[in-house]
């Protein structure tokens, strides 16, 4: 399979079906993060649609010193955000503590809690974090979804969103505790 | 148990995140606290399942979905050139229409564009054949320059080492300049009075 920069080159040439063969390789993983992070597959489906037409458009701005997986999932990133605007949902600040206290959500492992998890079977744990999911604020299930789902490094999320490395980890730790807490809650 | 594992340090050390140090003193304190012990084996489980939920369907003909709407031509491929003829022929377009709307008929303003393209084609034929003037005394300016240096070159030479005439000969332009520059200064030429 050619790499992705050389078939950017191809399609830069006016070459389709080179860029068809970036969309077939991409289209699962795209359609894992929008559809997991909006949590509609059919809107997704076409969100995924806008995003390979608006990276069509820009391709001539992509560098091949970039990643383009990282890229292309830039474009991604901000498509969903101009979705949430319109949809005028309220953006969570990332760079600012969701619950007001930046500790509320390190509890030590000495006061665990219920253990949730310990009899479900894993399946049954899979249907429950996905159902638990649409409980966690959009801008946290994303970073979520682009660690877990599309296997990005947290170097790779920070890249793609903006972000220190940092917020980065402590964000998706904070939506997998708010996952946990979600399937535990009666 | 003092210096228990707080639940985030569990996930970055079951994503592979924390260092080989930071890993053995977490395995050791793993060895020894039963209840980090419990929190680390949920927080597994659920780790699991985090990295294996199924991926969503993509319905087949999807890429095809894709590729058929790019319309035909809306190559991604960067034409300065085609950019520049469209806008030239989007402009002229325009001033046809203006014109047209102006009340002129299409013949007079197709004869008006044709003498204002005659009267450019005739404003730059004399403009290009300064520039290839110009270009023409300037080689003749830099070959005089190179084969003067290259003539100091072979002269110095046959005086100093071969190793130190280089730089003798670049020193001595970059001090001809100097001067010309300071006399240029000294004397004013070219500074508006």
């Amino acid at each position: 399979m050619p790499e992705d920069s050389k078939l950017v080159k191809q399609a830069l040439k006016g070459d389709r079906k080179a860029f068809e063969m970036i969309v077939r390789r991409y289209e699962q993983p795209l359609l894992n993060y929008l559809g997991r992070t909006i949590g509609e597959r059919e809107t997704a489906l076409d969100f995924a649609q806008d995003v390979f037409l608006k990276a069509y458009a820009a391709l001539p701005s992509y560098r091949p010193a970039w990643k383009f997986s990282t890229w292309l999932f830039k474009i991604a990133s901000n498509h969903l955000i101009d979705h949430w605007r319109k949809k005028k949902l309220p953006l969570v600040s990332l760079d600012q503590p969701i619950d007001g206290e930046e500790g509320s959500l390190t509890p030590q492992a000495s006061d665990p809690g219920p253990s949730v998890v310990r009899v479900l079977e894993l399946a049954e744990i899979r249907d429950r974090i996905e159902r638990a999911l649409e409980s966690v604020p959009e801008m946290l299930r994303e970073l979520f979804v682009l660690r877990h789902v599309s296997e990005f490094s947290y170097e790779e999320i920070a890249e793609i969103k903006g972000l220190p490395v940092g917020t980065v980890k402590n964000r998706v730790f904070q939506a997998k505790e708010m996952i946990r807490r979600t399937m535990g809650a009666p | 148990m003092s210096g228990c594992l707080s639940p985030d340090r569990i996930f970055l050390y079951l994503e592979g995140e924390l260092g080989p140090a930071a890993s053995r003193a977490f395995e050791g304190h793993l060895g020894r606290c039963p209840e980090c012990r419990a929190a680390f084996n949920e927080r597994r489980l659920l780790h699991e399942a985090f990295t294996s939920l199924a991926p969503l369907e993509v319905p087949d003909g999807f890429a095809r979905r894709v590729m058929e709407a790019i319309p035909d031509g809306s190559g991604a491929a960067f034409r300065p050139f085609a950019a520049l003829a469209a806008a030239a022929l989007a402009l002229a377009a325009t001033l046809l229409g203006f014109r047209l709307a102006m009340g002129e008929s299409l013949t007079s303003v197709l004869v008006s564009a044709g003498r204002a393209a005659w009267a450019g084609l005739g404003g730059s034929l004399p403009l290009l054949a300064k520039t290839v003037k110009a270009a023409g005394l300037i080689l003749d300016l830099l070959s005089g320059l190179a084969a003067s240096f290259a003539g100091s070159l072979g002269i110095l030479s046959s005086f100093v080492r071969p190793e130190l005439a280089l730089p003798a000969v670049g020193l001595g332009f970059a001090l001809t300049i100097a001067m010309i520059l300071g006399a240029r200064r000294l004397l004013s030429i070219g500074e508006k009075p």
